[in-house]
């Protein structure tokens, strides 16, 4: 080191060095942003962004920000119009006749029409193509027809005129316009579907309030604002998804000010609720959504409702919720979120150690074995030792088996597991999406009745629920039926999560939903 | 010298077709329907069924085996599942960062290694010595995913000098080449240190101080030298590993490189991809590994010798 400073050539080095370090280090910041556009984390990129293949929850609410569907929800889980001006139902729910505003572009400035629905909605059903989202339309009339390849059309979709269309379905479905609303349902232009093929999901074309500006896989997600979008114009320049896989460095960018939302990791909950800079920014929405232990009920032990009355009584949930928790959610009295419940449970659960104990003694099951399926999320295990140790104190003998995701849903849907830990999200706001698949009988399996439950009186309740149009009849089937599986307990439900995110100061008129749809990012402003 | 070359490169052929199928035998053992979960489980069996078709994994896996081989002997790797693109493109974008990523941690390992190696070994028994060692040790037993959070705090959101994470120029590599330096400088300090010890006690070295040269010419040269065997190959094996991608590393800082891109296949069950990234990941460990082979022979005389006289 001294023969280099003694060098002439190796002082004027040293100098250079230490000239550009400070050079350097004033040109150094953390702060990462464009200013006016609002920065969100995503945990990894969408999937695609076309809506007929959409199935992820993160590719949902991006693309609810580029198309619109004829019909969308408001903040209070109302139905309400969006490219259609109005519409009405006829002959009890059996069609209907979608009036399309006038105007409406697409972000190619071509005009919406009618065709532009009929074309979206048959390319759902359409046989070559692979939606996974048929589901949502095949109650049209004439869809099933259409997939299987013996019709060339769907015949329930009909253009009347340029901003007209007719929507038959093959029988009244009281959802129907719920899922309307959904991802599936948005309104797409032929001609930039068919220029881009394959690749449509990358170059994303539709009506919203925002239009795709470029997509860095593994990196950034822009979107800017659509200057001529139809309702309004968003009050932010644009929106950056940053892709950020993991959590704690999420943190870290949300409090350097390189994100402006954050959704509050378990584990942060406690921090920021105590600080006082951060506990006034938080905002919380109530999850539609159910936390449940479910039961296989179609083979020992737990096809013994005294075992799952067992377990239930055995379990205090709300010591859960209050301590592991945080209380960051709604104690569950049935299936049925809070939000979308009018009616009452006369048969819930309270927690009762020493009724537990009896009646496992009472049904000679002492130490029976029991295999408890698990995902291998650490919030997810946690939870499975909590319930372990209750359910061994009313002398049940339960073994966790921790799998990967989709190895754990093969076994729940090939019904190997005797108790599962699983949650339901909500695809549309209305108690149908609860009752129908995890307690239908037609739905065992993958269709989400994972308990293998059957009861002809649940599905005569819930099949008349989805073709009653009458709003009090049809939640008097609903409450009927959630009482019932109550009463049967093919699984026990936990409680409703809540939504817990932060924002940065200089963000105004922010707020989350139950439904990622809700959000068309119109309101949110600096 | 020609020869050693031809024959270390003819036993690729063997060595990558074995790694080809172990990895593929790999991926089909692993649990879960990339079908189902690329589709939703909601899908119409048709629409899964149909999918199984499109990806190829209706057929048999001899068939699938067979036609993966044909696909990597016209230079493809096939598509990804989910995004459609070609899965040798992607790790065209991809590499270049970790290689990046990889050079920027070894040039902030390696001198800083190989001087504190130099001097404990100089100071050998002393405290300069000692503290180097639980140094290196310290840097050696200290888990990525830790340090590199660490950095992060530090320089991120208290210093508020680097942006803690992100894919870019200087500024975003900095943090993690320096997470993933920190190991690798723990290990060669510590080689370094051993085979400096080993070295300076052959009768070549007291010959040379006999002679009257300078301890610095000595130690810088003599010494040096011949210690540097087992440093390059302590350095090739880390370099190696870090093209393979630094998994927690590159997850941590958001870094698009080929280690994340990897673990996002093996999450998806995206096969194209866990497949390309396998076997791009190991031909070029294998490749490093000859790249360290032949430098010993620049290195090292007597490796010249023996190969001639094979």
């Amino acid at each position: 080191m001294s023969g280099i400073l003694r060098n002439r050539a190796g002082r004027f080095g040293v100098i250079c060095g230490v000239f550009a370090v400070f050079l350097f280090i004033p040109s150094c910041s953390s702060r990462n942003r464009i200013e006016g556009y609002l920065y969100y984390r995503l945990n990894a990129d969408p999937t695609t962004l076309d809506p007929a293949l959409v199935t992820d929850v993160t590719g949902g609410g991006i693309t609810a920000k580029l198309f619109n569907g004829l019909v969308k929800l408001d903040p209070h889980l109302n139905v309400v119009p969006d490219i259609a001006e109005r519409w009405e139902a006829r002959e009890g729910g059996r069609y209907f006749l979608f009036h399309l505003k006038r105007g409406i572009t697409f972000v190619n400035g071509r005009e919406v029409t009618a065709r532009d629905v009929q074309y979206s909605f048959t390319r759902i059903l359409d046989p070559k193509g692979r939606s996974p989202n048929s589901w949502v339309l095949e109650r049209i009339s004439g869809a099933r027809e259409f997939m299987s390849g013996a019709a060339k059309e769907v015949a329930g979709i009909e253009v009347v005129d340029r901003y007209t269309v007719r929507i038959s379905l093959a029988r009244p479905f009281s959802p129907f316009l719920n899922l309307l609303t959904m991802t599936a349902a948005y309104i797409v232009p032929k001609e930039a579907v068919e220029r881009w093929g394959a690749d449509f999901g990358d170059h994303p074309v539709g009506t919203g309030p925002f239009v795709m500006g470029r997509w860095d896989r593994n990196g950034e997600l822009v979107l800017e604002r659509n200057d001529r979008y139809f309702d309004g114009r968003a009050r932010v320049r644009g929106i950056v998804y940053r892709v950020i896989p993991e959590e704690l460095t999420t943190v870290t960018e949300f409090e350097t000010g390189n994100l402006d939302v954050l959704s509050i990791p378990a584990y942060e909950y406690s921090r920021y609720r105590r600080s006082p800079v951060w506990n006034g920014l938080i905002s919380s929405a109530k999850g539609l959504n159910t936390y449940y232990l479910g039961f296989n009920c179609s083979r020992p032990p737990f096809n013994d409702i005294r075992l799952r009355q067992a377990a239930a009584c055995a379990i205090d949930r709300r010591k859960i919720l209050d301590t592991f928790l945080e209380r960051r959610g709604r104690l569950a009295e049935g299936p049925v979120p809070d939000l979308l419940r009018k009616w009452r449970i006369f048969h819930g659960y309270r927690y009762d150690p020493a009724k537990a104990g009896r009646i496992v003694r009472e049904a000679g099951a002492v130490n029976r074995r029991i295999y408890f399926y698990v995902t291998s999320d650490q919030e997810v295990v946690d939870i499975a030792e909590i319930i372990q140790s209750y359910l061994k104190k009313a002398g049940l003998d339960v073994r966790i088996r921790q799998l990967e995701w989709s190895a754990y849903k093969t076994a729940l849907n090939r019904g190997q597991a005797d108790m599962f830990w699983i949650s339901w999200w909500a695809d549309y706001p209305d108690p149908e999406n609860f009752l129908f698949p995890l307690f239908h009988s037609s739905n065992h399996g993958a269709g989400g009745n994972r308990a293998w439950y059957t009861n002809k009186e649940v599905d005569r309740l819930i099949e008349a629920g989805q073709t009653e149009t009458n709003a009090v009849e049809r939640l008097r089937y609903y409450g009927d039926a959630e009482n019932i599986i109550v009463r049967d307990l093919p699984l026990v439900c936990f409680w409703h999560r809540t939504d817990y995110t932060l924002h940065q100061p200089s963000v105004k008129n922010y707020r989350i939903y139950p439904v990622y749809s809700i959000d068309k990012g119109m309101e949110v402003s600096f | 010298m020609k020869g050693f070359i031809l024959r270390k490169v003819l036993l690729l052929v063997p060595l990558l077709f074995g790694i080809t199928l172990t990895t593929f035998a790999l991926t089909k053992a692993l649990p879960g329907d990339p079908a189902v979960n690329m589709v939703g489980e909601r899908s119409r069996p048709e629409i899964i069924a149909k999918m199984r078709k499109e990806i190829g994994a209706d057929k048999g896996v001899v068939r699938q085996y067979a036609g993966y081989v044909l696909l990597l002997l016209q230079g493809e790797m096939g598509r990804s599942y989910y995004t459609n693109r070609n899965v040798l493109d992607d790790i065209r974008i991809k590499f270049p960062n970790t290689l990046r990523l990889a050079l920027g941690a070894m040039a902030m390992a390696i001198p800083p290694g190989m001087i504190l190696g130099l001097f404990a070994a100089m100071r050998k028994g002393g405290w300069a010595d000692r503290t180097i060692s639980v140094f290196s040790i310290s840097l050696l037993s200290i888990p990525v995913f830790w340090s590199g959070l660490m950095l992060m705090l530090l320089f991120g959101l208290v210093l508020k000098l680097l942006p803690p994470s992100g894919t870019g120029g200087l500024r975003y590599m900095l943090l993690p080449a320096l997470t993933l330096s920190l190991p690798a400088l723990g290990t060669i300090a510590r080689v370094t240190r051993v085979s400096v010890l080993e070295v300076a006690d052959m009768p070549f070295i007291r010959t040379a101080r006999a002679k009257g040269i300078s301890d610095c010419r000595v130690n810088g040269i003599h010494v040096m030298k011949n210690a540097l065997i087992p440093v390059v190959t302590v350095i090739g094996l880390d370099f190696a590993s870090y093209l393979n991608g630094a998994v927690l590393t590159e997850t941590i800082f958001g870094w698009d490189g080929i280690g994340r891109f990897m673990m996002e296949g093996i999450i998806k069950r995206d096969y194209p991809v866990i497949m390309g990234c396998i076997i791009v990941g190991t031909s070029l460990f294998v490749f490093t590994n000859l790249a360290v082979d032949i430098l010993y022979h620049y290195l090292d005389p007597r490796m010249r010798i023996y190969e001639t006289e094979r």
